[in-house]
């Protein structure tokens, strides 16, 4: 149980300045997500909570207690680590349990939580095999029960499921879920795929170049994103960010569509419209924002891809559900649906202006 | 020989008629390689042990012939023999033991970072490069009350009563080779586990710090495992070489006091060469040879039944 606070943090290696102003609170029993481009900073950020990376600046409490200069052994965090880190000369029993082993916990608890660990993880086959002699999905899992056989403060982990395949990594996302329901302990998670992050966290942190984008829950980032950052990182396909130039009215497209605000709204100052593809339809020609010709259609089954080419405005891409009949090289008429759309001013920050039929 | 049809690529060249030929050819691209290794070790290897069932005394040329086991069985009964076999065990165990631990220890120390830790690596695989017979001849004189300061040192921590030469002390002769044997040992250990340490992945440590692992822990759980393989083969090469290694012993006492320090290897070559009974002495080496082969055939089955990796 742990309630952990970043306050002002910063990292430099050397000169190289990779984290600068973090501030996070995360309440007992959270799960939070890191997401990212590759680069960002995730692992440093989890590895200093861990304590295995020295903080450069900032204090770092846990349940109000400075921990920046605690051991990493006496911070009682469970960790996966992007790289495994298994020990190559242990069986993979005696990985699993060698937290244990080295709390000298009796050897039945000892083998008893090994072996539920195993069970929960599918690997109660290979529980004598050496970490060489494993799969690398295999070994992933393994670095997986290493920490669920803890009972820590926290648990840490560094995209632990990225080499599983498709159905294994729905089936231990459950599992992870379940865990946390049931230890109800703080988890920090970091991940690359957008369902491990919408549907585990009870709020995402999003992270670009080594600062904090955006905190909120699944709902607020995919909602309200605080820059086009955040807009064009979470959701996928990636959201269109069309230019536009302000008016008196409202906003000017590129072909010189104009749409207006809400009336009473003052003027934006916006350069940059955003919307998701699953916000954009095609209609009848005459309800239409803009048309342009479909250059290119996917049929996903569940929903068709239009990858459309708007002249003067370039590409565009629709999300329509289900199976929608159309050709590549099709006219298509598109209309935006407006309480979705976001604004973001120059400097790529979200502007709150409501755009309607004014 | 006759032509043949020139083959294609996946078309098995050998007939059964050619089988002979191709069990042979590779002995035959062998062959220079194997006369070479049969000329330089093989034969003086067979020689030399065939001397041990001879007779072979250059004082006495006229009784020259095979014996059979004669001189193993004065062997048995040579008091010098089992003096130098003891004196073998203890020279070869007490420089193993101070050489390895040490050698550990600075391989631990260099393989922290530190300031200077360059110059230091330099310095301290400098005892390596010196000549035997020039550091020998330097231990003993550190060892003479009248030149070296450790007679007086040792006396002045309360270690010797009064500062006497040790070397010539049948009790503790022995300590002086050893000494000089362990300052010139130390590096090769140093130098073979620091590179086995140097191949530990960091992570692993991280990985059994969040564990919970203490610093023993981490040494006894992950670093020893990891270089049991190093030490097994390191430590077995070189109580082997040690064993063998006469030369410090013969500049410093000549294996005396009164064979205090004599071990089988001094023993060989004064039998050798000042008594020029080469017989007998080929004798006592093939003794030596069969108790190390001995030594590492229990040492290499140790390895592996402990070593996993
Ligand atoms: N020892 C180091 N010295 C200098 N820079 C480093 C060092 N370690 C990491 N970095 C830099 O810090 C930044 C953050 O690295 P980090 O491993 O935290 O990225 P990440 O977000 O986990 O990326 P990924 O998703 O690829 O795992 C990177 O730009 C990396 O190059
Ligand atoms: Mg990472």
């Amino acid at each position: 149980m742990a309630r952990i606070e970043l306050q002002n943090i910063a990292k430099n290696y050397g000169p190289v300045e990779v984290m600068r102003d973090i501030n996070l609170e995360i309440e007992d029993g959270e799960f939070i997500v890191l997401v990212g481009p590759s680069g960002c900073g995730k692992s440093t950020l989890l590895r200093m909570i861990a304590g295995l990376e020295p903080i450069t600046e900032g204090e770092f409490r846990v349940d109000g207690r400075r921990m920046n200069e605690v051991q990493p052994r006496d911070r009682d965090m469970a960790m996966v680590f992007q790289s495994y880190a298994l020990y190559p000369h242990m069986d993979v029993a005696r990985n699993m349990g060698f937290s244990l082993e080295i709390r000298k916990a009796p050897s039945q608890e000892r083998a008893d939580k090994v072996r539920d660990a195993a069970k929960t993880l599918g690997l109660t086959s290979l529980t004598a095999r050496l970490p060489k002699a494993l799969s690398g999905g295999q070994r992933q899992r393994v670095a997986m029960g290493r920490a669920i056989v803890r009972d820590p403060s926290a648990f840490l982990f560094d995209e632990p499921l990225s080499n599983l395949d498709a159905a294994l990594r729905v089936e231990m996302r459950l599992e992870i879920a379940r865990l946390h329901q049931r230890l109800e302990t703080t988890m920090i998670y970091v991940t690359h795929d957008q369902v491990e992050a919408l549907t585990l966290a009870d709020r995402i942190v999003v992270l670009n170049a080594g600062k904090i984008q955006q905190v909120g829950t699944p709902l607020d980032l995919y909602e309200r994103p605080a820059n086009r950052f955040v807009a064009q990182f979470i959701g996928s396909p990636t959201m269109n960010i069309l230019e536009v130039e302000p008016t008196d009215k409202g906003v000017l497209l590129k072909d010189g569509t104009v749409i207006g605000i809400s009336p009473g709204a003052e003027r934006p100052v916006a350069c940059d419209l955003g919307v998701r593809p699953e916000h954009l339809n095609i209609v009848p020609q005459g309800s239409a924002h803009f048309s342009g010709k479909a250059e290119l259609v996917e049929h996903l089954g569940s929903d068709t891809n239009i990858h459309a080419h708007v002249p003067s405005i370039g590409q565009v891409l629709v999300r329509q559900h289900g199976h929608f009949p159309l050709k590549t090289g099709d006219p298509v008429h598109i209309a935006l649906e407006l309480d979705k759309v976001h604004l973001f001013a120059p400097d790529g920050q979200r502007l709150d202006t409501v755009l309607g039929s004014g | 020989m006759t032509a043949r049809k020139i083959t294609a690529p996946g078309i098995p060249r050998a007939r059964p008629s050619f089988y002979l030929r191709y069990m042979v050819e590779p002995y035959v691209y062998l062959s220079p390689a194997l006369v070479l290794i049969a000329l330089v070790m093989l034969v003086p290897l067979v020689i030399g042990i065939s001397y041990a069932f001879q007779s072979v005394n250059l004082l006495r040329p006229i009784e020259t012939g095979w014996t059979g086991f004669d001189n193993f069985r004065t062997l048995w009964s040579d008091r010098k023999f089992w003096l130098a076999l003891t004196n073998t065990f203890w020279w070869t165990a007490g420089s193993i033991t101070f050489q390895f631990f040490l050698g550990l220890g600075l391989a631990l120390l260099l393989n922290t970072s530190f300031h200077g830790k360059r110059l230091v690596q330099a310095l301290v695989f400098l005892p390596w490069a010196v000549p035997t017979f020039l550091s020998a001849l330097t231990w003993a004189w550190l060892f003479n009350p009248t030149i070296g300061p450790l007679p007086h040192w040792l006396a002045a921590l309360g270690i010797l009563p009064e500062p006497f030469n040790i070397l010539g002390d049948p009790n503790l002769a022995m300590w002086g080779p050893i000494t000089a044997n362990v300052w010139f040992g130390i590096p090769f250990f140093a130098i073979t586990l620091l590179a086995a340490l140097q191949s530990i992945p960091g992570e692993l440590y991280e990985a059994a710090e969040i564990d919970g692992a203490s610093a023993w822990q981490m040494f006894t759980k992950i670093t020893l495992p990891f270089l049991a393989p190093m030490i097994a083969i390191t430590v077995m090469l070189r109580t082997i070489w040690i064993a063998n290694f006469a030369d410090l012993i013969f500049v410093m006492t000549g294996g005396g006091p009164a064979n205090s320090t004599q071990i089988l290897s001094t023993y060989i070559f004064t039998t050798a060469f000042r008594k020029l009974d080469f017989g007998y002495a080929s004798a006592i080496a093939v003794a030596l040879l069969g108790l190390l082969l001995v030594y590492a055939a229990v040492l290499l089955v140790l390895r592996r039944k402990l070593v996993k990796i």
